[in-house]
């Protein structure tokens, strides 16, 4: 599933940058994110504990920052298999200043497998939308706080 | 002796008799495979692969052990002296991937079976499922057929790089110089998706290991109980002697249980491990994801003619998607497509190539009309195509290139001997019915208003009564026997295994008036490889015209017999048997069926060269195929704003030769063109590119309910077949086969006015919507 | 389709299914999304409180200008109540398009509420009535409307430990509503659902209330339609702009854009039909 949009964010590019891959960030802003591990440069392990309404699930993962292009984008691949199945998503992150704090657009494709795949197909585009706005939200958050 | 009594006059065969079946269905009291309970029973529970392809790097099943009621856990590492699940169809060069019962290194399709846990108990078999960690290292999948065939594609099987299993050709007269000679050429790419069979019953077993006797019982939900009982005695090393197969109740099949699954063999392994009788009953989201799907084509089609409308030739590209291994008859199925490529038409030259592809897919198989709904679609569809590229009539256009009544036998140009028809005569009876004439004013007048109305028509040709052995994998012939007993009941045991389809009313209708007895006095029984000696199965629509005729032979012999016992206790040379009754035709005195089935058990006394005892079997070798026939037709409204479609009314007049039981033939007629209608407009199994099933539950995979079937006008035309002395047909699959195509006809003329010439299945609001909007009929 | 193990009680008493609730018991009221869920294996619930023997959560009564209704009345008691057909049509005629008549006969308004399933039925009506929700927990209670009660997909404001106990609807007098929608053919929820309801002042619409379903990632209120029905913009126009601000759901039966084009259809059909119910 193919996945894109924006946010804005009043953080200076720069900024937005980094924090965008800062492993600490990383785990406090992803929804149900319950640790992140480093486990070589730019890769993290990852577990996730995954709830959306009555639904929830645990993930082992891997969060991995690829391509970076200093300031101005990088990709973010995002792997975790629970019980109830696999989720894999791989989306370049684009940041670019904007006023005084900066616009993130992000594009990629999210690929299910399992349970999630064979049965959530209904609410596989408004969940993934869903849980990119919390991260977001939180980030936003998190970062003015920092 | 017997006085005179009222001699009964009243037959069975053509009354609408209601089905014997149905009190113990309807009321609870049947028997399936989940009903069964003994004692020691344990549980199975499968493990299944999450992807479409992987290398397996390691099973651990330590913690699924360790869970309490935990008693065994099996993979493919133990399951190696189990033979491979078979395949039954031979065609030259064929691929055939080793498929063992459980995946070894790795796993080719979603829902692959890797592993088997056995528990005490059902729900703790379940947990300790989700306690075995198996280590998959992912690997590229395809899904698409038509992907599958691109240079750089994703291997299925490794060893086969191009993904294909088999190439076909086939070809009849000379269809280059028929496209030649042609006056016009029509060609659409038709596809005919891949459908979820979805019995209400999933599958099932029961295995039942008799240490003391070296035998093993398997229930098992199938179609063909006899075919299971030789191939699993095969695949587990039993002599076959050794192997019961009984079907209880059987929930429906269309087909999906006319197969040898991995699972069968596997329970059979598995209770002989343990040395417990064990279960497994599959879950809907298996039943999706690992029992055959249907379908699965992409046909290229030309058809040429000249401008009379005289169809000269047809070529044909077959795109098979066969997913990721044969199950038992997966790659003959296309070949019946072919076969039946020339429908119902004189046409003599037609050229085709199949090419039979691996996909990352549960394998295909036959599903309801199995080929010949894929070959009826396209056929039916090009007609309309030349039809509206002539504008001459639907109606008229198949007229004209119908096989006229007085050329049968009709050998068409695909090699087969259509045996008797009539293909006007329902055509006719619908185009009554719907009052066609006036249906075309009403559409014109509606397309003035706006609307979009469409009258779709369908004349379909089918192959039933599978079949001559030497064209039938597994043999052709059914077996029927006839036990009467010595008070006078008799017991009709068939080798078809009936899941639904009513015999045990219809083969007690021809029993009954062979005999001349009371119906309640007949039972029927199936099912089971330790009552009925052997038998072939239910399946292609082949019941009642082998089954039913192997019955009726085995009651002429009986007949004999039972004449043979009336005259010796009659004392007379000149005797007859009506109603039930051997009687002199001199002294007017009789004998009752019961008091001669007495005596020849008794045997006091027996006619000479004669046996004691009233029992007769006969195993049936058609001469060959049967070909039934009829003409559906639909009227569609498409809602112009949403790309909605109605069915409006829905005629269908099927000639199935002579009818047994017109309740019943109604019956199958409604389930088959609602199974037709729910692949015209829901139905499809859709893989994403990932090769994850994506309709892996009914939430998302639409079956047609109760309250989206319009209401089916079912009118019959009765033309004999000269194959059998019945001269019957088969029905199981015509309402499947005829009503794909109507339904689709029927909107692409509802939207033909706007130079729509083609829609594929299913056809959703969402894809009519589109079509409209591409060409400006959106209002 | 066997769900993990699961401790289960059915206590008969508001008060008691509170205690266990607040104490971590997943409440179930109906289960017509929770039980496939468990069975699938999606949720594991350690332990379910059914509030379906609870009596004082099953009533459908008038008091003064509302219709309050129990939070375990069934889809089918309200569609086939007299009471509610009388005083507020559009929530039968919404009930009474729920699933099938399997789910209604055991799906409960309070149960499909809290689960907030952007394509449910009722929170498209329940927007558009301007209904508000009675929420109950052990330390006591409030009412919230309806409007501020649906967050985001499956998400509401109930807080932990937290039940609806009563849906109220205020009684429509004079109103013309419907409610209309197109159901995906397997699982029957709403691909687009929307509820209408008018107020004629004479020969134009006075007031336009306008409820969403299954368009975005929750039910909400086309505010815009509203006002230029308001403002007497013939409906087909005014119904282009349902979907405004709203970014739309994309699924394997309908992609965004023709849910989009959906939605108008028929948003434009629910004003039509309301309407014509108008006095």
């Amino acid at each position: 599933m193919k996945i894109s949009g924006a946010y804005r964010l009043s953080l200076p590019q720069e900024r937005a940058y980094a924090l965008l891959q800062d492993p600490a960030m990383l785990a406090h802003c992803m929804p149900g994110a319950e640790r992140l591990d480093k486990v070589g440069e730019d890769e993290y392990q990852m577990k996730l504990r995954m709830s959306i309404a009555s639904i929830s699930g645990n993930f082992d993962g891997r969060v991995r920052v690829a391509d970076k292009n200093p300031h101005q984008s990088f990709r973010l691949v995002v792997e975790g298999t629970g019980k109830i199945g696999f989720v894999r998503g791989d989306g370049l992150l684009r940041i670019a200043a904007e006023d005084s704090g900066s616009n993130v657009t992000y594009e990629g494709d999210v690929q299910v497998g399992g349970t999630i795949a064979a049965v959530g197909q209904r609410l596989l585009d408004v969940t993934s939308k869903m849980m990119i706005k919390r991260f977001f939200d939180k980030f936003a958050e998190a970062a003015a706080s920092a | 002796m017997g006085t005179t009594t009222a001699i009964r006059t009243k037959t069975y065969v053509g009354e609408r008799i209601r089905r014997k079946e149905d009190p113990r269905l309807i009321t609870g009291t049947a028997t399936y495979v989940d009903d069964i309970q003994m004692p020691g029973m344990h549980h199975a529970s499968i493990v299944r692969s999450p992807h479409a392809a992987a290398r397996i790097k390691g099973i651990d099943a330590k913690r699924a052990l360790e869970t309490p009621g935990v008693v065994a856990v099996f993979t493919g590492a133990d399951v190696k002296e189990v033979g491979p699940v078979p395949c039954g169809a031979s065609l030259p060069g064929l691929r055939v991937p080793q498929h063992s019962i459980l995946a070894r290194d790795r796993v080719y399709f979603v829902g692959h079976p890797v592993a088997v846990v056995v528990a005490t108990d059902r729900y703790v078999a379940r947990d300790a499922v989700d306690l075995v960690e198996v280590d998959y290292e992912p690997l590229p999948a395809v899904a698409d057929p038509e992907r599958a065939l691109e240079p750089g594609a994703p291997a299925v099987h490794p060893e086969w790089p191009d993904n294909v299993a088999f190439t076909y050709h086939q070809e009849g007269g000379d269809v280059n110089k028929a496209f030649a000679g042609a006056e016009v050429v029509v060609k659409q790419r038709i596809t005919s998706q891949r459908l979820i069979p979805t019995a209400m019953e999933t599958r099932g077993v029961v295995a039942d290991w008799r240490a003391g006797d070296k035998a093993l019982t398997l229930y098992s939900s199938t179609q063909i109980p006899h075919l299971l009982r030789t191939l699993v005695a095969m695949m587990l090393g039993l002599a076959e002697n050794r192997l019961r197969v009984v079907a209880p109740e059987v929930g429906g099949g269309f087909g999906s249980k006319l197969n040898v699954y991995a699972e069968e063999a596997l329970m059979g392994f598995v209770a002989m491990r343990i040395g417990k009788p064990v279960k497994w009953i599959e879950s809907r989201r298996e039943n999706f994801a690992a029992t055959i799907h249907g379908r699965g084509h992409v046909d290229y089609f030309e058809l040429a003619a000249n401008k009379d409308g005289t169809i000269l030739g047809l070529k044909l590209k077959l795109i098979q998607d066969l997913g990721a291994y044969h199950q038992l008859l997966t790659p003959a199925i296309p070949t019946l497509s072919v076969l039946m490529i020339p429908g119902v038409y004189r046409f003599q030259n037609v050229f085709c190539d199949i090419v039979g592809v691996f996909t990352n897919c549960v394998p295909t198989d036959a599903y309801r009309g199995a080929g010949r709904p894929e070959a009826t679609h396209g056929i039916e569809r090009m007609v309309d195509i030349l039809a509206d590229e002539l504008k001459i009539d639907a109606a008229e256009i198949r007229r004209k290139n119908f096989v006229r009544p007085d050329e049968f036998p009709f050998a068409t140009a695909t090699g087969l001997s259509y045996d008797s028809g009539n293909y006007a005569a329902p055509l006719d009876k619908a185009l009554e019915i719907v009052d066609y004439n006036r249906l075309l004013e009403e559409q014109q007048q509606a397309r003035k208003e706006g609307r979009l109305v469409g009258v779709g028509i369908s004349t379909y040709g089918e192959i039933c009564a599978f079949g001559p052995s030497p064209a039938t994998p597994a043999g052709g012939w059914e077996s029927g026997s006839v036990n009467i007993d010595p008070t006078g009941k008799v017991t009709v045991a068939t080798g078809a295994s009936p899941h639904g389809q009513g015999e045990e009313t219809t083969f007690a209708q021809i029993a009954a008036d062979e005999l001349g007895i009371d119906i309640d006095d007949v039972v029927v029984v199936h099912g089971d490889t330790a009552i009925v000696s052997y038998g072939i199965g239910t399946f292609g629509s082949r019941a009642t015209a082998v089954g039913g005729t192997a019955v009726y032979f085995a009651l002429q012999e009986l007949k004999k017999k039972i004449g043979t016992f009336g005259a010796m206790l009659l004392d007379s040379g000149d005797v007859s048997y009506r109603a039930g009754r051997c009687i002199c035709n001199k002294t007017g005195k009789s004998v009752s069926l019961s008091e001669i089935a007495a005596a020849s058990y008794r045997a006091m006394k027996l006619p000479p060269n004669t046996e004691p005892g009233l029992v007769s079997t006969c195993f049936w070798e058609p001469p060959n195929f049967t070909f039934p026939f009829g003409a559906h037709i639909a009227v569609t409204e498409i809602d112009r704003e949403t790309g909605a479609v109605s069915v409006k009314r829905y005629v269908a007049v099927d000639d199935c030769g002579k009818i047994i039981n017109p309740l019943l033939v109604d019956g199958q007629v409604h389930g088959g063109v609602v199974q037709g209608l729910g692949q015209a407009l829901f139905e499809q199994a859709v893989y994403d590119e990932t090769g994850q099933l994506v309709t892996g539950e009914l939430m998302d995979y639409a079956v047609p309910k109760a309250t989206m079937v319009p209401w089916i006008e079912s009118s019959h035309t009765e033309t004999p077949s000269p194959v059998n002395p019945l001269g019957v047909k088969g029905v199981g699959e015509a309402g499947t086969i005829g009503a794909s195509p109507a339904i689709v006809n029927s909107v692409v003329d509802a939207l033909s006015h706007l130079g729509v010439q083609h829609l594929d299945m299913p056809l959703t609001p969402e894809r009519v919507w589109r079509t409209l909007q591409q060409h400006g009929g959106q209002a | 389709m066997i769900p993990q193990s699961f401790d289960y009680s059915a206590p008969a008493t508001l008060k008691e299914a509170l205690a266990q609730v607040s104490s971590g018991a997943k409440p179930l009221a109906g289960g017509m999304s929770l039980v496939p869920i468990m069975k699938l294996r999606l949720a594991a619930p350690e332990q379910l409180v059914d509030l379906g023997r609870i009596p004082e959560l099953n009533y459908i009564r008038k008091e003064g200008s509302e219709l309050r209704i129990g939070a375990m009345t069934t889809h089918y008691q309200i569609e086939s109540s007299p009471l509610v057909r009388a005083d507020c049509a559009l929530l039968g005629e919404t009930a009474g398009r729920i699933g099938d008549v399997q789910v209604r006969n055991v799906g409960t308004i309070g149960g499909s509420v809290a689960h907030a399933d952007p394509a449910a039925d009722y929170p498209a009506a329940l927007l558009a009535l301007g209904a508000s929700l009675k929420l109950v927990s052990t330390g006591g209670e409030r009412v919230l409307a309806a409007a501020q009660f649906f967050l985001d997909t499956f998400t509401t404001a109930l807080d932990p430990g937290e039940l609806i106990a009563e849906v109220r609807v205020p009684v429509s007098s004079g109103a013309g509503t419907a409610y209309v929608k197109l159901a995906q053919p397997a699982s029957g929820f709403a691909l687009v659902g929307i509820a209408a309801r008018l107020v004629r002042a004479g020969n134009r619409i006075g007031s336009a209330a306008i409820g969403v379903t299954g368009v975005g990632p929750k039910a909400y209120r086309a505010s815009e339609v509203e006002r230029l029905l308001a403002a007497g913009k013939p409906t087909r126009e005014a119904a282009l702009h349902i979907t405004g601000g709203i970014d739309v759901n994309s699924d394997l039966h309908a992609s965004a854009e023709y849910r989009r084009h959906l939605a108008s259809v028929y948003a434009a059909r629910a004003i039509e039909l309301a309407w014509s119910r108008t006095e």
